[in-house]
């Protein structure tokens, strides 16, 4: 009798010590989970901006200004251009 | 012996006095009614303490959404939320005696005078916007100076990377991110996204520790893909931008039509906008003219006229008809030239309004009536754009002779240049009306047939020869590509005054290519004042810069006899090495 009392409460202190264990491995996790959903979020702005970045640097606008202006380029014209027919 | 005696220490526990057991036994009863009044007290009558107490560590947090970004054709950005900052201000926890540097530069950095910021601190409001929509550098600064009850939040603002060329097709939202104009406003409910929110427990620290479920998630707002091909727009705004500085025009637009699917290409305005930049917007400015303006729409009506007269079988395209002079009551019909004798493609490459007039006049009122209704004159194009307008066309019971001629020839009827470009894909389409969107769509639109292929062939050979020697509209050739199309120059409306002897409207609507018709493309150019006037010398030559772009943007292949084609695999590899 005396000694399954003394196993019970041993292993109901043990089981404390785990759950005590276990909600701060919770709240661990939790917390690195919220970091990380955060990260994400910003890693997403930040791809938004460089996306935006590169279509505005990428502008037809502005790359037949440079094209013409800066490395003189013209539009080819027709007798120049020679095109080809696809194999069918 | 007898030993029945008890043990001197048994006699010893039993002599102690009661009362000692009694004290024990009380003061371990008043503990507990200690503590069952100090719980009460706890759960019951001061709870409030408490109650905010464990608040603190509760937190509703908002989950932002992001409304949808809006794209052309190719999925090339044309518009985009990106994180901005905005500066709240507590003015009952910002101190008085603030340092006059700090007040100084904090000024400066929002862009406010120091008196207009002192003002803003000093009314008596818990919580105030001191800016919205900063850059996040700017935001960085505001937040190393410091300041007690000054705090930054993260907003989205809105981004528009093709800028002017495209602004009145996309529009803007406003600070609250909602769409005022363009697209942006009549797409705003599949734009908008729906922010969520989550009740969750935080630590000392401020680290979320745990959900305490009723988790609403955000849902960002969908993608637009627009049918804009950004190329062939920022193209035909360049060029309308061009021909209007050239001319000393008032203002110009163009609009570029995929008639075999009912995609509009690209819709370009002058004057414009910067989306980005909005101070000081002028309604000039703002006014998609492309789609909300009206006018006569002049010549390039006559095609659309002979199409219903060929189709009726009044007239073939070799039919001569006699132009000579003619009045209608007091009104005198003009042609630019005098003619004697002209077939009825020679009145379209010619543009003679005497010919034109001849024909439709041998037409009822009710079928050239049923004929502008077929080609969406009257109506609003159902593009689900705001402000597109439906022009005016007036009921055929109603129409005199001088009306039913005038019109024949684009007068006393006003149309948009949206729709004139519409009208025109009959001509593309084999004489199905395409119906047009401003979406993306997988599949070719239905079109509605309006005249037969036969008669739509043969407005197409007029049409080209209008662009060639002889025409009206020389400078619409484009490089390798048959076209055609149609001049107008119309005399603007003075009101009730009549008409304007020296404003013109300059007009040019054609197709191309001609051998395999694929795009419509109309041009007009407002009261152009300097260089000439008529649209064969203003608008035609938007038309060819923008049709050629077009055309080699889609990929076609020129038509005309003089270019050059040949088998891949009969070119030799070339060696670019130096």
């Amino acid at each position: 009798m005396n000694r399954a009392v003394v196993v019970l409460i041993l292993a109901l202190m043990g089981c404390s010590f785990l759950l005590v264990n276990s909600q701060q491995r919770t709240r661990q996790l939790f917390i690195e989970k919220n970091r990380l959903e955060i990260q994400q979020r910003k890693l997403n702005q930040e791809w938004n901006r460089l996306e935006y970045e590169q279509r505005e640097l990428s502008r037809s606008s502005r790359i037949i200004d440079i094209a013409k202006k800066q490395l003189h380029m013209n539009d080819a014209k027709q007798d120049k251009t020679i095109y080809l027919k696809e194999k069918e | 012996m007898r030993t029945a005696r008890p043990l001197p220490s048994s006699e010893l526990v039993l002599r102690l006095p009661m009362w000692r057991s009694r004290v024990v036994l009380f003061l371990m009863f008043a503990a507990f009614c200690t503590l069952i009044v100090r719980a009460f007290w706890i759960q019951g009558v001061g709870n409030d303490f408490y109650a905010e107490k464990g608040n603190r560590v509760k937190r509703v947090i908002e989950l932002n959404s992001i409304r949808g970004r809006i794209l052309d054709r190719n999925g090339a950005i044309l518009a985009t939320s990106l994180e901005a900052k905005t500066v709240i201000a507590y003015p009952d926890i910002v101190p008085d005696d603030l340092e006059k540097s700090k007040i100084l530069a904090f000024a400066k950095l929002l862009g406010m005078s120091e008196a207009e910021l002192r003002k803003k601190l000093g009314e008596s409001r818990s919580q105030l916007y001191l800016r919205r929509q900063i850059e996040p550098d700017v935001a960085a600064k505001i937040k190393a100076l410091e300041i007690p009850g000054i705090t930054i939040t993260s907003e989205y603002r809105r981004y528009y990377p093709e800028g002017e060329s495209v602004a009145h097709v996309v529009g803007f939202t406003n600070v609250e991110d909602m769409g005022q104009e363009g697209m942006e406003l009549s797409n705003n409910a599949l734009l908008t996204g729906k922010s969520g929110q989550r009740n969750v427990v935080i630590d000392r620290l401020g680290r979320v520790v745990d959900d305490l479920g009723g988790y609403i998630p955000s849902k960002n707002g969908e993608d637009l893909y627009l049918s804009i091909d950004s190329k062939i727009q920022s193209i035909a705004y360049q060029e309308v931008k061009k021909a209007v500085e050239k001319h000393h025009a008032k203002a110009g637009g163009a609009v570029v039509l995929d008639a075999v699917t009912g995609e509009v290409l690209a819709l370009a305005n002058w004057p414009s906008y910067d989306p980005n930049h909005r101070g000081n917007l002028t309604g000039e400015q703002l006014r998609n003219r492309v789609l909300t303006d009206t006018f006569e729409p002049g010549s390039t009506m006559k095609p659309i006229t002979i199409a219903l007269a060929l189709e009726k079988g009044i007239v073939t395209p070799n039919t001569m008809m006699p132009i000579g002079h003619l009045q209608i009551g007091k009104k005198v019909i003009t042609d630019t030239h005098p003619y004697g004798v002209l077939s009825v493609a020679q009145i379209i490459q010619k543009s003679s309004n005497i010919g034109t007039s001849r024909i439709a006049l041998q037409m009822e009122p009710e079928d050239m009536w049923g004929m502008f209704q077929a080609v969406g004159f009257g109506q609003a194009p159902k593009l689900g754009f705001p402000g597109a307008v439906a022009g005016l066309v007036k009921p055929y019971d109603k129409w005199g002779k001088l009306d039913q001629a005038s019109m024949s020839y684009g007068y006393s009827i006003s149309t948009s240049l949206f729709q004139i470009a519409k009208a025109y894909t009959i001509f593309v389409r084999d004489g199905e009306l395409a119906t047009l969107s401003m979406k993306k769509i997988d599949k070719p639109t239905i079109g509605v047939p309006v005249i037969s292929q036969k008669v739509a062939a043969q407005v197409r050979v007029m049409m080209e020869s209008v662009t060639q020697e002889g025409g009206t509209a020389v400078k619409a050739q484009v490089d390798g590509y048959r076209v055609g199309g149609k001049t107008g120059t119309a005399h603007k409306s003075n009101g009730k005054k009549g008409y304007s002897s020296n404003r013109y409207e300059a007009f040019f609507a054609g197709i191309a290519p001609i051998s395999s018709p694929r795009i419509v493309v109309a041009v007009v150019i407002d009261e152009p004042s300097v260089g000439g006037y008529y649209g064969g010398d203003v608008a035609a030559p938007v038309f060819s810069a923008v049709t050629g772009s077009a055309l080699r943007t889609l990929n076609i292949a020129p038509d005309a006899n003089s270019t050059q084609l040949v088998q891949s695999n009969a070119i030799q590899p070339v060696n670019f090495q130096r």
